[in-house]
């Protein structure tokens, strides 16, 4: 029995305790003009080694490249399609971190992927499977402004035709872990038919790659069971900031599988193995090895230093209850 | 309705608070942190920071001028640096690549010094304008702070209520006739509206002074009317990055206090031409008298340099004074 330790998305850009600001100060070069695109390509590509090396330390069996070249998670998206410019500056959910709120202004369209060029890096610098996250349209269609098709059904469909076109082409460049973000859902039961058919949208493009329909900042109870209809392999429940999550997994199918989120991603109290281990071990006695345990959010809301120790608190648990 | 004492027929200019750092303090912050320079040479430059900008709000004829907080790195950390019960964590992303250090709250809070009364006493002494008290409020404090000592965030917060409203009660023991208390945290929890409430109540029940607050960044449609509770006279909002779209709010519900007026978006280093902030100020006045409104930026101008904060600046006194000739 293994009980896979993974990264759910994001994890923090600013360097440990004295170590080298190399991405904002080639940012800050690139303002004064003295450094160009390159650079700033080669600077994001060293904070992704950085980061990734990170993960595989603590002992993780699934990473990411933590967002470190992103802003947020939809802008990356919203400036490589047509039909998007970006305003101003919102809060993310109930979170001191921002983000640039897309506004869909013309009809959406694919002009490119967005993030496969930064995933093939990723994997390339890896020793484990790199997951690729992108944004739900659930989620991208409620944090942004629609002054164009006026409707949200409209607006969802056309978001999930170009977010279906960036995970076949993730599947084609060796992705094998496709993870769908949309933490809007938690809050948006009305819009759960409309998360079937989008998501099924984005997962029937897929040959073989695992999907996950990812949760965050909150409980999935107001879903109810129709939840687990969503057209996904693994469901991402956050168990910190949605406790009432437990109440869920026993209903859950049996070909379905659960990304459980047991360290706060949001608070630098650092979890005692044996909570970890007491969280793991019933989930384990319904879930069997259909489980994998990862943090309640992306970690970009920490420090760097306690951001790595949490992962090697959740990587140790996770081996403490397979064994 | 009477606790503003400021002349003439409103549309008072004032600043929500932070002004840039100039580069000889910014320089002198990073000497400092390295041990190279001593606290007292860094405090000189924050002196000198500090009149300048006085000297600057006074040159462009600001109603109700702020000492600029040269003195802060961060409107949380500052507080959490002078309070007993925090340390001063790792740096974390608020956006793309700005950091601050989030605090933690690893024991009881209290206070056991003044921390803004000097600081607010030397920039009153600069200026015959009164000088706004700048505090941050205690829910912003806690949300903007890990806890890893109250068992529950309420706790956390109605200890620093208690905190701010001694350190707001110094401010006018001191002289001060505006204070400040920013909250720009209050609008991201709609189920966390009344705590924001109930705090503000503890900080603002013994002052008679005229009382603000700032909030920014957030739902605003979903706070509204409700923030509206929140005790205090003046309510500071961000108009020019949310496109003005809690005017068609106050339609339905008034806006019942005085109003802080945004009308400059903080985060673009593009300078808005005076006409766009004249046509904004002219859609407010058409929900409130100017006498109940002071005209200011969105937000803090600590991200901008310090040229193109006096350029919005300037180009907010400018739009008054158009607006004003139209009273």
């Amino acid at each position: 029995m293994s009980i896979q330790a993974t990264m759910l998305g994001s994890y923090p850009k600013p360097p440990p305790e004295g170590g080298h600001f190399g991405l904002r100060k080639t940012l800050h070069a690139m303002e004064r003009g003295e450094a160009d695109e390159g650079d700033l390509q080669h600077a994001k590509q060293e904070l992704v080694v950085e980061v990734i090396a990170d993960q595989e330390d603590a002992g993780l069996d699934v990473v990411t490249d933590g967002q470190v070249g992103w802003d947020d998670i939809l802008t990356p998206f919203a400036r490589n399609l047509a039909g998007f410019s970006t305003g101003g500056l919102l809060r993310w959910f109930d979170n001191n971190v921002y983000y640039r709120r897309p506004i869909c202004t013309g009809p959406v369209e694919w002009r490119g992927p967005s993030s496969v060029e930064g995933w093939t890096f990723a994997q390339s610098v890896a020793h484990v499977p790199v997951k690729a996250v992108i944004p739900g349209p659930i989620t991208f269609a409620r944090m942004s402004v629609d002054d164009h098709y006026r409707n949200r059904g409209k607006f969802v469909s056309a978001l999930a035709s170009v977010l279906a076109q960036e995970a076949f082409e993730l599947e084609a460049a060796g992705a094998t872990i496709i993870q769908i973000d949309e933490p809007a859902l938690l809050n948006a039961p009305e819009d759960l038919t409309l998360a079937k058919s989008s998501l099924g949208l984005i997962t029937s493009q897929l040959q073989s790659a695992t999907t996950i329909v990812c949760t965050y900042f909150g409980d999935a109870k107001r879903l109810g069971p129709e939840l687990w209809e969503l057209p996904a392999d693994c469901f991402g429940l956050d168990f910190v900031a949605g406790p009432a999550n437990e109440q869920l997994v026993d209903d859950m199918p049996k070909d379905k599988a659960l990304q459980a989120g047991i360290i706060d991603a949001r608070n630098t109290a650092l979890e005692p193995t044996a909570g970890l281990v007491a969280t793991i071990e019933p989930l384990v006695d319904a879930l069997g090895d259909r489980l994998s345990v990862c943090p309640s959010a992306g970690l970009e809301f920490l420090p760097r230093e306690k951001a790595k120790a949490k992962l090697e608190r959740l990587a140790e648990a996770a081996k403490a209850v397979a064994a | 309705m009477s606790s503003v004492d400021l002349k003439g027929p409103g549309l008072w200019t004032t600043s929500v608070g932070s002004l840039p750092k100039p580069g000889y303090l910014t320089k002198a912050r990073g000497q400092r942190a390295r041990g190279e320079i001593s606290t007292e040479e860094l405090r000189e430059l924050e002196l000198a920071a500090t009149r300048e900008w006085v000297e600057f709000q006074e040159s462009i004829g600001t109603d109700l001028v702020v000492d600029g907080e040269q003195y802060r790195g961060d409107m949380v950390a500052f507080f959490a640096e002078e309070l007993v019960g925090f340390e001063i964590g790792g740096l974390v992303r608020s956006y793309g690549n700005r950091y601050y250090r989030k605090p933690i709250a690893t024991g009881a809070v209290g206070r056991d010094h003044a921390m803004t009364v000097d600081w607010w006493h030397y920039a009153q002494s600069l200026t015959d304008a009164p000088v706004k008290g700048m505090l941050t409020g205690p829910y912003t404090i806690c949300d903007w702070s890990f806890n890893e000592h109250y068992s529950t965030r309420r706790d956390l917060v109605l200890d620093l209520a208690k905190v701010i409203r001694d350190e707001a009660l110094d401010l006018e023991r001191a002289g001060a006739r505006y204070i400040q208390i920013d909250e720009p945290a209050a609008s991201t929890r709609m189920d966390e509206l009344d705590l924001v409430i109930e705090a503000m109540e503890v900080v603002t029940e013994p002052l008679s002074v005229h009382t603000i607050t700032h909030i920014c960044y957030g739902d605003f449609h979903r706070a509204y009317p409700k923030m509206l509770e929140i005790p205090v006279d003046q309510i500071d909002l961000e108009f020019a990055n949310s496109h003005y779209s809690l005017l068609s709010e106050f339609s339905a519900h008034p806006f019942s206090k005085y109003l802080g007026l945004g009308v400059t978006d903080v985060h673009s280093h593009e300078l808005e031409p005076v006409d766009d902030l004249v046509e904004g100020i002219r859609k407010v006045l058409e929900h409130l008298p100017p006498e109940r409104i002071f005209v200011d930026p969105d937000c803090g101008l600590k991200t901008r340099s310090p040229e193109e904060a006096k350029a919005k600046l300037s180009s907010i006194k400018k739009a008054v004074d158009v607006v004003r000739a139209e009273l």
